[in-house]
């Protein structure tokens, strides 16, 4: 399973006009993450990893260049079928965790799953599942927006494997989280490492530089991979 | 639909949510209530004209010199008469006697009684009065709102009306008008037609109109040309432009509070528009967001949609409904002084329930179209953005 090229990035760019001045976030990256990996993006704030990240969720589209899911490319995909391909495919966790905050940790979990059409009997035990590997559901009727940082942490993990996505994309998911909490959630994404998810996180958290499950941490600098470090080099040094 | 994720997800969002649209169904409420209640008013008001005008004559021949309206010489009847095609030819007595304080007037109206022709177009609010009984003295039937007048102003049963001539003239009050006929009875005296002459200051060559029936439509307009060729001074009505007249006066009163509506609804349809536009950025980040957890365009479109027309719909019904029991059960109060307002006498007619179709949709439409369009249009644009731009 190692060895499936899961995503390939193509000479990709990413820039926003502003005027006349082009400010250029993303320059000529390119990169291959196969099925299983757990690469850890680093960088300071602005470095790009965000816009990266976004662009291989498809929630953001390229200036030039592609990006290959599963062989497939999704920049240039029609809205249904990159919604499609947001729901089954990638499971998404957000820095400030993004949940409704009227609504309980159960529902928010559902939302990925209602343009799915199935059954309202499939959706909750879907929910009840993804809600237990998170190990927050004993909060399943509280509402988000009551719940501590760790745990709302926890209900967007579970929101983001309710699908049962391959991949895995983590925005910064530790910034709004204090030690213990982030160390849970280091736990639980060696937890989705086991089960043969690919995840990608986005970070500048150094909890994240020496950890065993993490194949390789490519350090982002002004819009570009700086050098592609595998983990055992980098914990060596 | 109860198994339905989709359905129970709407319902979570709205009733979880329900301070967002709390605030829309009120101002919603208050507009459509106003709306239906204009509406209700006027259709009331326009079926009971019709039902009343359904008795007037076809025609009525008038006279005037310089502009004003003079009475007619009894005279012209028999020209009409001899105008083939024209039947029941009746001359009409009827002015505007003014109580002493000037201010306020009643309609008197003479009726031939002996003819029964004449009073054909009374029949129906004076079924139930004793003609023979009525005829034996100087009596006179009065409207409801007359009656009331004549009340306050101790003259309980009759009153002694001064004639032109600056004779006095007792008529004693026989019977009240049915209540039904008040839209066009309410300030109406009906007397027998010589004594409306003496006291309209008529003599008895002369009348105020003399009104006919022509039973072929096709001939209207002939019969028209006809008889305005009678005489240079004569003016001829048909029952379509009394009718037009009365509608004019209701569709103008009605036609304001349209434009206010319109004023109303554009302004609340404005805002509509702007919370779900790039001013409220809560609602992007939400719809951001449901479109990064894979939502299509028209997943977000098909929530909002249905979410809209929950409070369409509810506002709907409930405006509706309250402005049914404002107009109908309570008898509009306030805006039927706007609407029926201008007549000299306190008006107190029965609006009668109509509730058709035509005017139902019509509310809704109105009222929906903009609504809708005010929320699917920015949510739309904002949904066929990218979910990362819509978040920020």
């Amino acid at each position: 399973m190692i060895d499936d090229v899961m995503i390939i990035i193509e000479n990709l760019n990413k820039h926003f006009r502003s005027g006349d001045a082009l400010s250029k976030v993303l320059k000529d990256i390119n990169l291959e993450i196969r099925a299983g990996e757990c690469i850890v993006l680093k960088g300071v704030s602005g470095s790009g990893k965000t816009t990266l990240l976004s662009i291989m969720a498809g929630l953001d589209r390229p200036s030039s260049g592609k990006v290959l899911v599963e062989g497939e490319s999704i920049s240039k995909l029609p809205d249904l079928h990159i919604s499609h391909f947001r729901a089954q495919k990638i499971g998404m966790i957000f820095q400030h965790f993004n949940l409704f905050d009227h609504l309980t940790a159960a529902e928010n979990v559902m939302i990925p799953l209602i343009p799915a059409g199935l059954s309202m009997d499939e959706v909750n035990q879907k929910v009840q599942k993804s809600l237990k590997l998170a190990n927050i559901s004993h909060k399943t009727q509280s509402t988000a927006g009551r719940l501590s940082g760790g745990e709302k942490q926890r209900v967007a993990i579970a929101r983001a494997l309710v699908s049962d996505p391959a991949i895995i994309l983590c925005d910064e998911p530790t910034a709004n989280l204090d030690r213990d909490n982030s160390l849970k959630f280091i736990d639980i994404l060696g937890q989705l490492h086991d089960m043969g998810k690919t995840i990608v996180v986005a970070t500048h958290d150094p909890l994240f530089d020496s950890l065993p499950f993490v194949s390789r941490i490519i350090p982002m600098e002004d819009g570009s991979l700086v050098s592609t470090v595998p983990n055992d080099t980098l914990a060596e040094s | 639909m109860r198994n339905s994720p989709f359905f129970h997800f709407l319902t979570l969002e709205f009733f979880k949510e329900r301070k967002k649209h709390i605030g829309v169904i009120a101002i919603s409420l208050v507009i459509l209530f106003l709306l239906s209640s204009v509406l209700f008013i006027s259709s009331s008001i326009r079926y009971s004209l019709e039902q009343t005008l359904e008795q007037e004559p076809d025609f009525v021949v008038q006279r005037t010199q310089g502009g004003e309206r003079v009475s007619v010489p009894i005279e012209w009847t028999d020209g009409l008469l001899e105008i083939h095609g024209i039947s029941s030819v009746t001359p009409r007595v009827y002015g505007r006697y003014f109580f002493k304080s000037k201010e306020d007037s009643f309609l008197v109206v003479g009726v031939d009684f002996m003819d029964e022709q004449s009073h054909k177009a009374l029949r129906t609010i004076m079924d139930e009065t004793d003609l023979k009984q009525f005829l034996k003295g100087e009596n006179m039937l009065v409207g409801e709102g007359v009656s009331r007048y004549l009340k306050a102003h101790f003259y309980p049963k009759g009153y002694t009306f001064l004639t032109p001539k600056g004779a006095f003239k007792k008529v004693h009050l026989f019977k009240v008008l049915p209540k039904e006929s008040n839209l066009i009875a309410n300030d109406m005296i009906i007397v027998p037609i010589e004594l409306a002459q003496e006291i309209l200051g008529m003599s008895e060559e002369e009348v105020s109109d003399i009104a006919f029936n022509v039973p072929n439509d096709d001939e209207w307009e002939n019969v028209e040309d006809k008889i305005s060729s009678f005489h240079y001074d004569l003016r001829v009505v048909t029952k379509n432009d009394i009718k037009k007249a009365y509608e004019n006066l209701y569709n103008y009163k009605g036609g304001i509070f349209l434009i206010l509506f319109l004023i109303t609804m554009v302004t609340f349809v404005l805002i509509l528009y702007q919370r779900y536009s790039m001013v409220y950025s809560s609602e992007r980040r939400h719809i951001g967001l449901l479109r990064a957890l894979g939502w299509s365009i028209n997943d977000v479109l098909k929530l909002k949609f249905f979410e809209t027309m929950m409070v369409v719909v509810m506002a709907y019904v409930l405006g509706v409904a309250l402005a049914y029991f404002y107009v109908f059960v309570l008898g509009a109060p306030l805006l039927r002084e706007i609407f029926l307002g201008g007549v000299n006498l306190h008006n107190s007619i029965t609006l009668v329930p109509i509730l058709d179709f035509g005017i139902l949709s019509s509310i809704f439409l109105i009222y929906a179209v903009p609504f809708v369009s005010a929320v699917l249009i920015p949510v739309w644009k904002i949904a066929v953005t990218d979910p990362k731009e819509a978040m920020l």
